[in-house]
């Protein structure tokens, strides 16, 4: 049968499963590496989203209110910004605009 | 000048032609056919035309008679005659340079976005390697010698570059036939690729609608490269030029602080490689290598390369199917095969085929990604194995 040999079927299973197991660990380190990266990452949002929670306390966003649509706050974002926001939303989280209760939109 | 003749300078032009050359080895024109056949391939047909039509050129110009484009670099009385143009050309795909640099300009236009956020894809892309081994056996038992068998089965892998450069380290007579195979198939995949879909899937199966894949942060991305290069790498390091450089062009793309080097990665110089790469793949095939048995012999074993692999990937694609309780669909498995994006697009249209509402496109991309690296990891095997 040609050149074909017990060995030479012992290198494609071998191959194979070389590849399934390469494949299988980065399957594994994938997931982990994200979790780390977003773990890492997740303080420095809270940083960055911070400062656009105070406005309960000090209600510094005042100033630049532009305009309220419906019952949305729009701070520094026009409303066809804010509109484009609201449909993304939906789209990404899946609930129709209807259901959706947007408060504020604020340009950070 | 008073012995000059016109007839006879004429007859001596035409002796020592080309033209003349050719009735000492006839096979020369059979060859410069082969060219035509590929330019038609290539512009008629549109297969691969980017590769096929400078492959066809190479083949053309390497089969004139007298021509010395391929000839080596010799020592004469102490000085070095200069090697053929060709020959020189092909030195980037003898040591590996051109297959590697496409992967970095691949590598820039891939985002592996789709497989960060489901990393399971990777099993398919790893099923879909399952022809490149029975391709393997299946050379070994047509009489192949070992280390030419591995190179013919990396066909299945879909993966010109990664073909081209396996054969050139291991069957290097057998280079053009075996790139050939692999663009062609290439090409066909979706003529190749249907029939096995409808055949191993059943209707339910492919009318599966797939949830919405999570969003991937840029960080993400960022470090998916450098970890992969890391850990691949240190495992299998006769992968090293093309795992390398196509994590060097995905940070290029994903870093975002590089863009004039990521845009040349994936355009220009991706294009002017492919022109070199073309060339020298086309001008090793002269008719004492080409026109054998042999050629017909890895045209076919590529094909069934290529058909296991897919059907490799479809089968794990059901198995994945079964196990999310009818979450996957198992289309997306032929995408395990590399040709990216082409074999995702086929998974798309016949998802889309089975249902209206069915968009394949994003979830195939995280397999067909995965089949990269994976056909990648297998040549790195063979490689290891038979390259001494």
């Amino acid at each position: 049968m040609g050149n074909l040999t017990t060995s030479s079927f012992l290198v494609a299973l071998s191959g194979i499963v070389i590849v399934f197991i390469m494949l299988v660990v980065l399957c594994l380190i994938i997931p982990i590496i994200s979790k780390v990266v977003l773990a890492v990452q997740k303080p420095q949002i809270n940083n960055r989203v911070a400062p656009t929670t105070r406005p309960k306390t000090e209600p510094a966003a005042k100033p630049n209110v532009t305009g309220v649509a419906g019952e949305v706050a729009l701070i520094d974002v026009d409303e066809k910004t804010a509109a484009c926001i609201m449909a993304i939303v939906s789209h990404e989280t899946g609930i129709p605009l209807s259901e959706l209760i947007f408060k504020s939109i604020k340009a950070i | 000048m008073s012995d000059f003749s016109f007839i006879g300078t004429l007859e001596k032009i035409l002796m020592e032609s080309g033209f003349a050359a050719f009735a000492n080895d006839p096979r020369s024109l059979i060859m410069i056919l082969v060219a035509c056949v590929l330019f038609y391939m290539g512009i008629g047909k549109k297969f691969e035309p980017l590769l096929l039509v400078p492959i066809a050129f190479g083949i053309l110009l390497a089969n004139f008679p007298l021509t010395g484009l391929l000839n080596e670099p010799t020592i004469v009385d102490g000085a070095t005659k200069s090697p053929g143009f060709l020959w020189v050309i092909y030195q980037g795909v003898q040591h590996a340079i051109y297959p590697s640099i496409i992967f970095l300009g691949i590598g820039a236009m891939t985002d592996f976005g789709p497989l960060i956020a489901r990393p399971s894809s990777l099993l398919l892309g790893a099923a879909a390697q399952i022809g490149i081994f029975t391709a393997f056996l299946l050379a070994l038992a047509l009489g192949f010698p070992p280390a030419v068998a591995a190179a013919i089965g990396v066909i299945g892998g879909a993966d010109g570059p990664t073909a081209i450069l396996t054969a050139s380290k291991l069957a290097e007579a057998y280079l053009p036939a075996i790139a050939i195979a692999a663009y062609s198939y290439m090409a066909l995949i979706p003529l190749i690729q249907p029939p096995l879909m409808r055949l191993l899937t059943t209707q339910k199966e492919r009318e599966v609608k797939m949830t919405q894949l999570r969003v991937v942060t840029k960080a993400e991305k960022i470090v998916f490269p450098i970890a992969v290069a890391i850990f691949v790498i240190l495992l299998l390091p006769d992968t090293a030029p093309l795992i390398g450089m196509l994590m060097l062009g995905n940070l290029f793309r994903e870093c975002g602080v590089v863009d004039r080097l990521s845009d040349t990665a994936q355009n220009a110089l991706i294009n002017i490689v492919t022109i070199f790469l073309g060339l020298s793949v086309g001008c090793k095939a002269v008719a004492e290598n080409f026109l054998t048995f042999e050629t017909i012999k890895i045209i076919v074993l590529g094909l069934l390369a290529f058909m296991l692999s897919t059907a490799g990937g479809l089968i794990f694609g059901k198995i994945m199917y079964k196990l999310s309780g009818g979450k996957i669909n198992p289309l997306i498995g032929s995408a395990g095969v590399s040709a990216v994006p082409m074999a995702a697009r086929v998974a798309q249209v016949e998802g889309q085929k089975a249902n209206p509402v069915n968009f394949l496109l994003m979830h195939a991309m995280g397999p067909n990604v995965a089949g990269v690296i994976g056909s990648a990891v297998a040549a790195g095997f063979m490689i290891k194995v038979f390259g001494g």
